[in-house]
């Protein structure tokens, strides 16, 4: 399996204008009674992946909604590589360099798996306005190239050969594969990963990981809510524990295991 | 059936092309014969009720069929360019192709601050958005007396103006004939500019908004911005239609416009396929040309719209455009991919 | 001065009360199928036709007739969910089953256009003109009378089917969450199929008795059912409550502006109110928050 063909290199060799590179202070949102998220605060270092766990309803994909824009904060801010997103819409926080997938598939099921991932890159198309009317010179470069990028897409998570399938008909591990690389389309420098696990076997979790690692060597950064212990445990170099929309305990992957408060807070579904 | 989704896929670059061009060369023929085959003002003035017609469905399916927006008021769209470039030309006296522009512009921006009103709604709010808003503008042209002279309505509208070439015959839309030519002649245009909007990125982005808003904002793509421009570019074409139809019918009354124009419009889209560009055009032929074929038999025109409506939703949503890739499909030719959003 | 308010408060309740009838048909399917039903307005249309050939052609009693349209509007409703809704509903798209009704609906008005012709027809009902004095020197036909008793009469009947008897909570527990619903026990498609005919029987009612006040011709249905969906969305979408006072708003509303501004402007009046609704509190009066799960 090849890497990616990553960000331009002007993106990732950006210098750190800050030691952390995504930082979110005293987050809270709350949907009408319910206090969903309260006072969460997150540190993310460049490059390294960050695990969001904690039990059914502890509030980490409204965290991560949070983060990635569909929802705006009623309280906190967030920080991504010196620029405040609070305020910023979803659609914003793409070009900077965001991207996130969905837990519950959110594919265009009537386009094909390369539709799809032609359909993520956006963000990247270099046309000049008139040319989409008359499709120009340029219009034809932009098209080859974005396909051709797609297709590279494609070969990193596995399905080239599905190429034109149409996104519905494909198997629900193959549609959570897909649903990563269009996230990735978006030369993303920070990838926020809702729950990518679920429903996997065993072999596509492997496969799963392995992909995490390669981004990693990479240089990207990944932020990922997991329910998957093993995964966690296995490819997360930081983790926050969250339980009942608050902050419980954050740690490396072992000082998680070992903490006795977590372990009450799972009661046992940790092995 | 392996060629379906991107169009970019089903055939390759040079031989969609010259299928296009192909395709443009045999409608540019049938345009300039229609006329020459049917002399008689009966079925030249169907001719451009359908091109009309054709006009006013492309434009609703960009913003219903591609960009996915329940627009139920399109009717207003249609009236208010019939109106504004009639009252510009008659009140103001400005020239007509001026006149021509201004309406569009003008539906456009009715158009556009539908959407922007509507921004926040979904779906069945904002089909009920569309539609009070219809009657909102049928009300106005009905009411404002002093400006549209209500329901006595405004006669005596000039066609368009003469075009005097240097060495050419004078060409004057007084006619059915020419008037055909440039009606036609236009709905042509829109739909080629549509053609090319709808194969770039900007259809993508429109379908993947159609698709799931949700997803399309996770990928950059500015929802809000482009549902306006579709609504925008949708209103503008309708304006189009009515400073036509205005400027060849010769009077106007508000009830030209009630939204039951809105729904034979819709019909045109569903009917030939909506979410295609070619669909609309077949919709709107079928629907227009056929009650007319029957008018022996009385007034069954709207019965076969609402029977059309109804049986298509029920047994082939996809229209026309649908049935004509099953029958392809049965008899084992592949589909020629010459139109976007021909999927599956 | 008081006189005429008074009398136009009066008028404005009458219509207002009517429309809460064909609005709360359509809220009722709303909140249970997320739907909505654009063939609804023909209901109340044909219900006024049947209330009329009962009553001129056939000869029958008009008070009778009424009971006739509510039978007629519960066969339409009925056959209007197995035929349209029912068969798309696997298909789940929001767009579909309404642009269906579309096609019903223009079918509908249509056909009965080729049938009763486009000249309307006077209902007159053999209460129409008499008249009863009330308070304060206003007045209330008969007619006006019995809508206003038998809309009162029903729409209490039917609220209090939906807050208390077992049926009523299992039709708003299948509008807040069909699959849990089923789960539970109750099978959400025939309780689908019993909004219907229920929205629909409250229509063919609201028909008969509209029939004397309204011009009744085969699009008498039109111009109310934008009107309804107006109130719908003004009260809030499946919330009863809010149709309630919403519908008696808009009667008012309407009556008021007759007499005060002028008849032609109703309309402009109420879908201004509408879009001005739409802008602030889509939701309607009150609020029903429907979070989308991600």
């Amino acid at each position: 399996m090849t890497a990616p063909h990553l960000p331009a290199p002007e993106v990732q060799a950006r210098p750190a204008s800050t030691a952390t590179f995504f930082c979110g202070e005293g987050l809270h949102k709350r949907f009408g009674g319910v206090q969903a998220v309260r006072d969460i605060s997150l540190n993310v270092p460049r490059g390294s992946v960050f695990a969001i766990i904690g039990p059914n309803g502890a509030g980490k994909s409204t965290l991560l909604n949070l983060m990635s824009g569909l929802y705006q904060p009623d309280a906190g801010r967030m920080i991504f590589d010196g620029v405040e997103l609070v305020g910023l819409p979803a659609h914003k926080r793409v070009r900077l360099g965001l991207a996130r997938t969905f837990q519950k598939l959110r594919l265009f099921k009537q386009l094909s798996v390369l539709g799809n991932v032609i359909a993520a890159s956006h963000i990247h198309h270099e046309i000049p306005a008139w040319q989409y009317v008359v499709h120009g010179a340029a219009f034809g470069r932009d098209h080859a190239r974005c396909r051709a990028q797609a297709i590279k897409l494609l070969g990193f998570v596995g399905l080239e050969r599905r190429a034109s399938m149409r996104a519905a008909s494909l198997a629900y591990g193959e549609q959570r594969m897909l649903e990563l690389g269009r996230a990735l389309a978006t030369s993303p420098r920070l990838l926020m990963l809702d729950e990518p696990a679920a429903g996997l076997n065993a072999a596509e979790v492997e496969l799963l990981l392995e992909r995490i690692r390669l981004l990693r060597e990479c240089g990207m950064t990944i932020i990922v809510v997991e329910h998957n212990m093993d995964l966690v445990m296995k490819i997360s170099d930081r983790v926050l524990v969250m339980d009942y929309g608050q902050h419980l305990f954050a740690g490396t992957p072992a000082e998680v295991q070992a903490n006795p408060s977590v372990i009450a807070a799972y009661l046992g579904a940790m092995t | 059936m392996s060629s379906e989704g991107h169009p970019a896929l089903a055939v390759p670059p040079d031989r969609a092309w010259i299928n296009r061009r192909g395709w443009f060369f045999v409608v540019a023929v049938i345009i300039a014969v229609l006329p020459l085959v049917f002399q008689d003002s009966y079925w030249r003035t169907n001719l451009i009720v359908c091109a009309l017609n054709v006009m006013l469905a492309i434009g609703l399916d960009f913003i219903l069929g591609y960009a996915g927006q329940l627009n139920l008021g399109h009717s207003a769209f249609y009236g208010i360019g019939a109106y504004a470039s009639t009252l510009l030309i008659m009140k103001l006296g400005v020239p007509f192709w001026m006149a021509f522009v201004s309406a569009m512009a003008l539906s456009s921006a009715a158009g556009m601050a539908l959407s922007i009103f509507a921004v926040r709604l979904r779906g069945h709010y904002l089909a009920i958005a569309s539609l009070g808003f219809a009657v909102i503008v049928h009300q106005v042209l009905l009411n404002w007396i002093s400006l549209t002279q209500g329901p006595l309505g405004i006669y005596a509208i000039k066609p368009p103006p003469d075009i005097a070439l240097p060495g050419v015959p004078v060409i004057s839309f007084a006619g059915t004939g020419n008037m055909f030519y440039l009606v036609a002649g236009f709905a042509l245009l829109f739909y080629l500019l549509l053609d090319q909007l709808v194969r770039s990125p900007i259809g993508e982005a429109l379908t993947a908004i159609r698709e799931d808003e949700v997803s399309a904002a996770s990928f950059g793509i500015n929802c809000t911005a482009w549902k306006v421009f579709a609504f925008g570019v949708g209103s503008a074409l309708a304006g189009a239609a009515g400073a036509f139809y205005a400027s060849f019918v010769g009077t106007l009354v508000p009830d030209a416009f009630i939204i039951t124009e809105s729904f034979t419009i819709l019909a045109m889209v569903i009917v030939g396929g909506m979410g295609t560009l070619i669909g609309p055009v077949w919709g709107a032929i079928l629907l227009t040309i056929l009650p007319e074929l029957l008018r022996g038999f009385g007034d069954l025109r709207l019965v076969l719209y609402g029977a059309a409506l109804t049986l298509v939703v029920l047994f082939m949503p996809g229209g026309i455009v649908q049935a004509v890739q099953m029958l392809r499909a049965r008899l084992g030719r592949l589909p020629i991919a010459t139109h976007a959003g021909t999927r599956q | 001065m008081l006189t005429v308010a008074l009398q136009q408060g009066i008028n404005g309740i009458v219509v207002g009360s009517l429309y809460v009838l064909v609005a709360l048909g359509l809220t009722l399917i709303y909140g249970v199928l997320v739907q909505i039903n654009f063939a609804h307005a023909d209901v109340v249309t044909i219900g006024a036709f049947a209330a009329y050939f009962f009553t001129f052609v056939f000869g029958g009693n008009y008070l009778v007739s009424i009971g006739i349209a509510l039978m007629v509007g519960a066969a339409l409703g009925w056959l209007v969910n197995a035929a349209i809704f029912a068969p798309l509903r696997e298909r789940g798209s929001e767009l579909l089953p309404l642009i269906a009704t579309i096609g019903v609906s223009i079918l509908l008005q249509n056909a009965m256009l080729l049938w009763f012709g486009p000249i309307p027809y006077a209902f007159d009902s053999p209460y129409s003109n008499k008249v009863m004095r009330l308070w304060g020197g206003t007045f209330i036909t008969w007619q006006n009378l019995i809508i206003i008793l038998v809309s009162t009469l029903t729409i209490a009947l039917l609220y209090a089917f939906m807050k208390f008897t077992f049926m009523g909570k299992a039709l708003r527990a299948v509008a807040q969450d069909r699959e849990t619903a089923g789960l539970m026990g109750i099978n959400p498609n025939q309780l689908i199929m019993l909004t219907f005919v229920i929205a629909s029987a409250l229509a063919g009612m609201g028909g008969a008795m509209l029939g004397p006040i309204l011009v009744l011709t085969p699009f008498a249905g039109t111009s109310v059912i934008v009107k309804a969906f107006a109130i719908v969305i003004i009260g809030g979408f499946g919330n009863v409550e809010g149709t309630i006072i919403a519908g008696l708003a808009v009667g008012l509303i309407e009556s008021f502006t007759t007499q005060l501004v002028n008849p032609g402007l109703t309309d402009l009046v109420v879908f201004t109110l509408l879009l001005l609704m739409l802008a602030f509190r889509p939701t309607g009066l009150i609020a029903e928050k429907r979070e989308e799960n991600v």
